[in-house]
């Protein structure tokens, strides 16, 4: 039954991962794949698939010695390549359904792999380590399966797996979503942030401060800020906690109705896939198995009494029958972390305090987490009071009218509610899907024909699609505007008018000519 | 070399064409290893020739479905091929090109190039459609690996300060270049844009760059990728890595690839692609098909010995000549009676028995052929791609230029009907005019030229030559004349009207507020009319007037083209697009499709005026700048 259900939901996806460092000589090749999914597909066709992908990284490097293959497109498939960590390559495979043949979205489908990655290297470290610290493998496949299958199965939806496709173009994974502060509220939270800090007693801990599923504040580096928000709002947040209530997050997709079948078919498949990674790993024994933590698993975060959130992914301490905090890793500095999270309301606080700094494991922990407690609660309690005052709801930053994307830096970004997005034309989201594609081939042009680090491309297109819609793309300074204009005038002039007044207006000017 | 010359220039004087071996192509180069397969060919080959001779029977067979083909040529035509093939053969022979007979045109229009250095002064030195150009064989050579055509990736490359003139085409040379190199050469890896065919079998048929028998290796393995797809039951597009691309063409047991990092759109290079093939398809016929089917193993490349030019000067063709990716052509300015006296005596030709009568001309400086008229007979129409490829085939063949002679060849009109041959009668008036006349008859040489005889006289009378020439003088539309004012423009271009040119300095004065060019920061605009299949493009202006800044600018229409154009979901109706270069403005309707280049500050108000001028400007001239009411064309 497992198997069946992932069949069907692996209709239309292979993920393979690979390090070519391994298995170079003939007869061994099995041991160069990591990953596969799905797991059940013969070891031939793995294989095959992972031969043609490495025969076409070598044959690139003729003549692209630098960035090897990123993208092989057939008729019916595309193959989407992500060199993650050096050697070590992820590669996605795609069924071109016939609608979405018009634009298949290879840079947000290549941002699925790498958010993947960047969450595996948050809890685990990179595989490279990994690989490293066991160089059979069995430790880190035993490690992949489950979290990838876990994060796969947000993409679920129903027993399809639905990955990001043209109906997306008005999202940008991999970048943060930030909230709107007044003065006197970014005041209070910037106050806060200092009292946290201050509460683990060492001054190199962290934090980052979610109101509902936009980030407030932030003092970790902007990856490791991605990742952890990516996280965040994947199974920390209140809509994360709640799966029953629907987020209008782009992370969080999947309805409570598609949840439970999704992860009952991931389970499933997930032992299924232990067998067969067992059969081939013998060194990989049972103990091995059991330690392997699925920090993605579903509707393992419950908030306790204290407000902290707690999980049993980690297990449970033996001595205070409380559950052992995770640890995670820094991109930079490869610090270890422990992870606490508080919950008041809509208000999501991750403190990250150095392993290093806590002597006794839980028991320090919980010291800090009292401190926190004593110092911080009211100020919590205030700032979340001034932020819910503020917020406007789910369709705060909707602007009636325009259907846009902004994106900033490459890192944060905000766009119109998904519900109001889903009101365009196909055809406009099509024509857009495609501009960006365009746009995406200009920027990287623009990086790599410039030696300058700062090489922002100064571009304006607006295009009026077939159906009479305005498709625009602006990018200024670093900054990123596309915009879908449905209702507007026919004459070219009337469309620039309506940017420049939305630059005016939400993105201080920058998009403005004058 | 010169005894080549004077032996094809007299061929008009011969009075048996049929002994003539004065126009080789390459097709008849199958019936030399036919005769020859004793010495160079191996016996498969001559036996495979010997099955396409046949083949090209039927498929003139086949174009009696068409045309007017009685069964006797094919035996006539047979002999006729069978002496020009010893002709070639003895070319082939003579290893390096230098061999006598009439028949080395082919062979030596190619070895001029690769023995440049020994022969600097060739005779035919002008070369291609540069030929004007004051740099001489040598020269022109020399200044080849200057030349960004044969680009080599480096930093900063694509901007301008090119010390070329506005003319500095004429530096490129035909035919094949760095035959030294293969894929182990650093420099050949470093090409902005290889193209490759190749068989299913993985033999190298064609390479840019590098010699085809060295890549060997290579194209095994282009082969094993495109069979490994294939034999997952898909087919490969393309692959993309960093800025390169590689594009992957099946056409049958013919497989076509071109790896470039020019950041052309894969629309673009995969049209490219189908043209190269469309050449292929010209020189030999679908026909070939057949010989893979009976020999997997068959090796093309003695069929299409001598072609590296023509294929070459294609693909060069990519970067300059918007009929490449607008799929239509354009025609030279002349006054609308000039035309039709032009027109009338095409189509007194064209009920005679000939397929398509074209009257052509090379305009300016290496610019593309323009056409002056043409004329096709009952149903019969001619698609655009199929006159660039056949423009290609004449202008960048040698043994076509050689004015006052006269030529006749087979070639097939890939668009038309791939699986035939059809007879290309090619006769120069002067250095850049040009008669073809097509027929389906192998036998119809006299009766070609009898038409072209009368059409010369028609002409002369009429005194189209020279006003053809006055206009390549004088060049077409200029943005500067676009005046502010439309007024005074109607009815015609000022070049048509004789109006002093002393006049256009001022206006350059008076509308460069906005850099240079026309009105509103216009630079250059391309118009195409969608029914008539044409395009008129401006002159060239300031700033646009180094070659590096208008491949620039051809390269950002091609773009556009492709955006506007996308499949699925276009064609988009308008598109403003602003960088670093330039405004561009795109309008596309169910009539016409306009591109206009302007300074990349110009005001979006203006150039929207201004594009809506263009427009009117082309509609008022539109019988001078386009053949109008060609009634095979309404198709």
């Amino acid at each position: 039954m497992g198997l069946a259900s992932v069949n069907t939901a692996s209709e239309g996806m292979q993920l393979c991962i690979f390090d070519l460092r391994r298995g170079q000589q003939e007869g061994q090749e099995l041991d160069k794949i990591l990953f596969f999914f799905p797991a059940d597909l013969p070891f031939a066709t793995q294989l095959s698939v992972i031969g043609l992908s490495e025969g076409l990284i070598t044959f690139t490097r003729i003549f692209s010695p630098d960035a090897a293959c990123e993208v092989i497109e057939a008729e019916r498939h595309s193959h989407v390549f992500y060199e993650a960590e050096s050697d070590i390559w992820m590669v996605m495979v795609v069924d071109k359904s016939k609608e979405s043949k018009a634009a298949c979205q290879v840079d947000a489908l290549r941002k699925v792999l790498k958010e993947v990655h960047s969450l595996f290297v948050l809890f685990h470290g990179t595989m490279r380590s990994m690989l490293e610290k066991e160089t059979s493998g069995g430790l880190i496949r035993s490690h992949l399966y489950p979290f990838i299958t876990d994060y796969l199965s947000d993409f679920l939806i129903g027993r399809k797996l639905q990955l990001p496709s043209f109906h997306d173009c008005l999202m940008e994974r991999g970048t943060v979503q930030m909230l709107t502060v007044g003065r006197e509220a970014a005041i209070e939270v910037q106050s806060l942030v200092k009292v946290l800090e201050c509460s683990a007693g060492t001054t190199s801990c962290y934090s980052l401060v979610l109101f509902q599923d936009l980030l407030v504040s932030t003092t970790l580096s902007p990856d490791d800020t991605i990742s952890l928000f990516t996280y965040a709002v994947l199974r920390l947040t209140p809509h994360a906690l709640s799966s029953g209530a629907t987020s209008w997050s782009y992370l969080q997709r999947t309805n409570a109705g598609s949840q439970v079948p999704a992860l009952s078919t991931i389970t499933n498949s997930g032992s299924v896939s232990d067998n067969i990674y067992r059969s081939r790993d013998a060194s990989l024994d049972q103990e091995n198995n059991c330690q392997v933590k699925r920090p993605l698993h579903h509707n393992r975060w419950f908030r306790g009494n204290d407000g902290f959130l707690a999980s049993d992914i980690w297990g449970t301490d033996n001595g205070s029958q409380t559950s052992v905090t995770p640890i995670v890793y820094l991109q930079l500095t490869e610090e270890r972390m422990y992870l606490c999270a508080y919950q008041h309301k809509s208000l999501t606080i991750i403190l990250l305090v150095p392993v290093s700094s806590i002597l006794n494991g839980e028991q320090g922990l919980s010291l800090v987490k009292q401190q926190v407690l004593e110092n911080a609660s009211l100020k919590m309690l205030m700032v979340e009071e001034k932020l819910s005052k503020g917020w406007g709801g789910e369709n705060a930053y909707h602007v009636s009218g325009y259907r846009y994307l902004l994106v900033d830096d490459e890192r944060v970004s905000r766009a119109s509610p998904p519900a109001k997005v889903m009101t365009l034309a196909k055809e406009s989201l099509l024509a857009l899907s495609k501009l960006r594609e365009e746009v995406n081939l200009e920027k990287k042009r623009a990086k790599c024909s410039s030696s300058e680090v700062n090489c922002d491309k100064e571009l304006e297109i607006c295009v009026r699609a077939k159906n009479g819609a305005w498709v625009i793309a602006r990018t200024s300074r670093g900054k990123e505007l596309y915009m879908v204009l449905e209702k507007a005038s026919e004459t070219l002039l009337y469309a620039a008018d309506s940017v420049e007044k939305f630059s005016n207006r939400y993105c201080s000017g920058v998009f403005s000519l004058d | 070399m010169s005894s080549s010359d004077s032996s094809s220039s007299s061929a008009s004087d011969d009075p048996n064409p049929k002994l003539k071996p004065q126009p080789l192509e390459s097709q008849f180069q199958s019936s030399l290893t036919l005769e020859d397969s004793d010495g160079v060919a191996r016996t498969d080959d001559a036996s495979v020739a010997e099955q396409q001779q046949e083949q090209q029977d039927e498929g003139s067979g086949n174009g009696s479905v068409d045309g007017v083909v009685n069964v006797e040529d094919n035996g006539h035509r047979d002999s006729s091929d069978r002496e020009e093939g010893i002709g070639s053969g003895e070319a082939r022979d003579g290893d390096g090109g230098s061999g006598g007979g009439g028949g080395v045109v082919w062979r030596r229009a190619n070895s001029e190039v690769e023995l440049e250095v020994e022969a600097p002064a060739s005779p035919s030195s002008s070369g291609y459609a540069g030929g004007r150009g004051s740099s001489g064989a040598s020269s022109a050579s020399r200044a080849d690996d200057a030349s960004e055509e044969d680009e080599i990736e480096v930093v900063g490359n694509d901007d301008g300060g090119a010390v070329g003139a506005p003319d500095s085409q004429a530096e490129w040379t035909p035919g094949k270049r760095h035959v030294d190199e293969d894929d182990a050469s650093i420099s050949w890896r470093k090409r902005k844009k290889h193209f490759f065919i190749l068989s299913n079998s993985g033999k190298p048929i064609y390479s840019r760059y590098g010699d085809e028998h060295k890549l060997a290796g290579f194209s095994a393995t282009l082969q094993a990728i495109i069979s490994f797809v294939e034999n997952g039951g898909d087919r490969v597009k393309y692959v993309k890595a960093g800025m390169h691309q590689v594009v992957f063409l099946v056409k049958g047991p013919i497989y076509l690839v071109c790896i470039s990092c020019t950041e052309e759109p894969f629309e673009s290079l995969v049209a490219q692609l189908e043209l190269v093939y469309g050449q292929m398809i010209l020189i030999l016929t679908k026909s070939l098909n057949r010989c893979f089917e009976k020999n997997p193993k068959f090796d093309m490349t003695p069929l299409l010995g001598g072609t590296d030019v023509v294929f070459s000067a294609l693909i060069h063709s990519f970067s300059w000549n918007p009929a490449a990716f607008l799929h239509a052509y354009a025609c030279l300015p002349l006054p609308y009676a000039t035309r039709q006296a032009a027109g009338a005596i095409l189509q007194d030709v064209a009920d005679s028995g000939v397929l398509f009568a074209l009257l052509m001309c090379k305009h300016r400086v290496g610019t593309s052929l323009k056409v002056i008229s043409l004329v096709g007979a009952q149903k019969a129409s001619l698609h655009p791609d199929d006159m660039l490829l056949l423009g290609n085939f004449i202008m960048s063949s040698e043994s076509f230029r050689q004015v006052t002679s006269e030529s006749f060849s087979p070639i097939c009109l890939p668009r038309y009907n791939p699986m035939a041959f059809l007879h290309a009668y090619v006769h120069y008036f002067d250095a850049d005019t040009y008669l073809i006349l097509l027929t389906t008859r192998s036998d119809a040489f006299y009766h070609l030229k009898d038409c072209r005889i009368r059409i010369e006289t028609v002409l002369l009378k009429s005194n189209v030559l020279s006003e053809v020439q006055r206009s390549t003088l004088d060049g077409g539309m200029r943005v500067e004349d676009l005046s502010v004012d439309l007024q005074q423009h109607t009815g015609s271009t000022s070049r048509v009207e004789d109006k002093p040119h002393t006049e256009t300095p001022e206006r350059i004065r008076e509308s460069s507020l906005v850099g240079l060019g026309g009105p509103a920061g216009l630079w250059h605009f391309l118009y195409r009319s969608v029914y008539l299949d044409q395009y008129v493009s401006s002159e060239f202006s300031s700033p646009i007037n180094t070659h590096r800044q208008q491949k620039r600018l051809y390269r950002a229409y091609q773009k556009l083209y492709v955006s506007m154009h996308s499949k699925g979901i276009g064609p988009h109706k308008t598109q403003f697009r602003r960088d670093e270069n330039y405004v561009l403005l795109c309008w596309v309707t169910p009539d016409f499709e306009l591109y206009a280049a302007f300074d990349p500050l110009a005001d979006k108000a203006l150039a929207i005026k201004t594009c809506n001028k263009v427009c009117q400007w082309v509609k008022d001239v539109e019988n001078e700048i386009f053949l109008l009411g060609a009634s095979p064309f309404s198709w």
